[in-house]
């Protein structure tokens, strides 16, 4: 019988397959992960109020010992634990000191960033603009947004059963 | 690095504001700077604010992302000031934000005062559904189908890899602005990015025109809606959310140039989005 060579459409098929079994493995036992967040703790226990075994930086590379289900044991030097798989990515962050490119912690990005009002600049535009009514508008929305803090947003999380909650 | 960054884009705002307004007001423009520059000294003497390592700093994407959410603001009518609306959005969109590539950024969500239907973004963490496309989304894993495209047109970097392509940053960085209290220089500072407004590429008015008019590439738009499914999936929403109102806003027809104008055909956003749970 004669061999068949693949075709083109089942190159690509392969090559896909290989590709999504390479990111799967990046948040499997015995892949690497990337922390995201200014600061991600890591759990005694795969559940969202268990004791904190340790705390890893922004963009630590991981390895991941164990998978189970949406949770993961990952360690970094002497620090392990558990993490929800959301609060990590299978790509290595943007460079930079921090999320967004700032050095802050967690709490005081959302407090500051949150709470700003509109750039200097950005009002310039708006009174070049006629766009005064939008300008009080996108204030207002800026104070209401602020009002919701991080932690309202964990409240919130945990009563939806949302996230490392679910 | 920040302050030049400010300058340049005041320089960029500047110059869209005299194509259409003959008169250039320098006191005002000083103004402007000064205030920039009390806002860029506090943060730098805080060190808390470091420029990208490549193309728009976090500085540069404010800036933008301000200016861009007033255009979207100014055209669709104004924000829904309703308490208990802009609560929910800004909750379903922020439990999404917490598990996306960008967790720690400022993230506002606002409903537009527009019976149209469509949702836009604008970079730094500015997300709007027009008052139209609300009403299609009565339940939160529906609501979250919606928001999660918006937020990963801003995780993607969609909006300013345009200005990045055209070599706005290119052309910024050429500049030698450090800042001197002397406002002659200053003027002569802007004057001279003034200059470079030719090279910005789209700048602020072209990023609007793409968000808002044209509309991303095909290639993009389907791309965040993938990104957008495996966020709302990977949060606990139901993954079919954006699938059930591109589908009911198609079963139910209507105007096109008033349902998602600025996206491609339902039909061919459908197909490509798995049939999963909606609850």
């Amino acid at each position: 019988m004669k061999p068949r060579s693949l075709t083109p459409r089942w190159w690509l098929v392969a090559l896909l397959l290989v590709a999504a079994g390479s990111v799967e493995a990046a948040l499997a036992a015995g892949g690497t992960a990337f922390a995201k967040r200014l600061e991600t703790k890591l759990l005694a226990e795969p559940r969202p109020l268990a004791a904190v075994s340790g705390k890893v930086g922004y963009a630590t590379k991981l390895t991941v010992e164990e998978a189970r289900g949406a949770w993961l044991r990952v360690s970094a030097g002497s620090a392990a634990g558990w993490v929800f798989s959301g609060n990590l990515s299978d790509t290595p962050p943007p460079e930079g000191t921090g999320a967004d490119k700032l050095g802050l912690s967690a709490s005081e990005t959302t407090a500051t960033a949150a709470a700003r009002p509109l750039t200097p600049v950005a009002d310039e535009y708006a009174r070049r603009g006629n766009l005064g009514s939008a300008s009080e508008d996108l204030n207002w929305l800026l104070r209401r947004s602020a009002d919701i803090t991080a932690a309202d947003v964990e409240g919130f999380l945990q009563e939806q059963k949302k996230g490392e909650f679910q | 690095m920040r302050l030049r960054s400010c300058i340049i884009l005041t320089g960029i705002l500047v110059a869209a504001a005299t194509t259409t307004r003959a008169h250039f007001d320098l006191s005002n423009l000083s103004r402007a700077l000064d205030k920039a520059k009390e806002v860029t000294d506090s943060a730098k003497d805080a060190g808390k604010v470091a420029k990208g390592v490549a193309g728009i700093g976090p500085e540069e994407e404010k800036i933008i992302g301000d200016s861009v959410a007033l255009e979207i603001i100014g055209r669709y009518g104004g924000l829904v000031r309703d308490e208990d609306v802009v609560r929910r959005v800004n909750f379903v969109g922020r439990a999404l934000t917490r598990y996306s590539e960008r967790p720690d950024s400022a993230w506002r969500f606002g409903v537009l005062n527009s019976d149209s239907v469509n949702a836009f973004s604008a970079p730094d963490g500015y997300v709007f559904i027009t008052r139209g496309l609300y009403a299609q989304a009565p339940t939160d894993d529906l609501l979250a189908g919606i928001l999660a495209h918006e937020i990963a047109h801003i995780t993607g970097r969609h909006a300013l890899k345009i200005i990045e392509r055209n070599g706005a940053v290119a052309g910024g960085v050429t500049l030698a602005t450090k800042y001197n209290s002397d406002v002659r220089q200053v003027q002569s500072q802007v004057n001279q990015v003034d200059s470079q407004l030719q090279q910005f590429g789209p700048g602020i008015k072209g990023v609007f025109k793409t968000i808002v008019v044209d509309g991303y590439d095909a290639k993009t738009e389907y791309a965040a809606d993938q990104t957008g499914h495996d966020l709302a999936k990977l949060t606990g929403f139901a993954p079919g959310g954006l699938r059930t109102v591109l589908t009911r806003l198609q079963q139910t027809g209507g105007d096109a140039q008033r349902i998602f104008s600025t996206h491609p055909p339902l039909k061919e956003r459908i197909k490509r989005l798995p049939e999963e749970p909606t609850s």
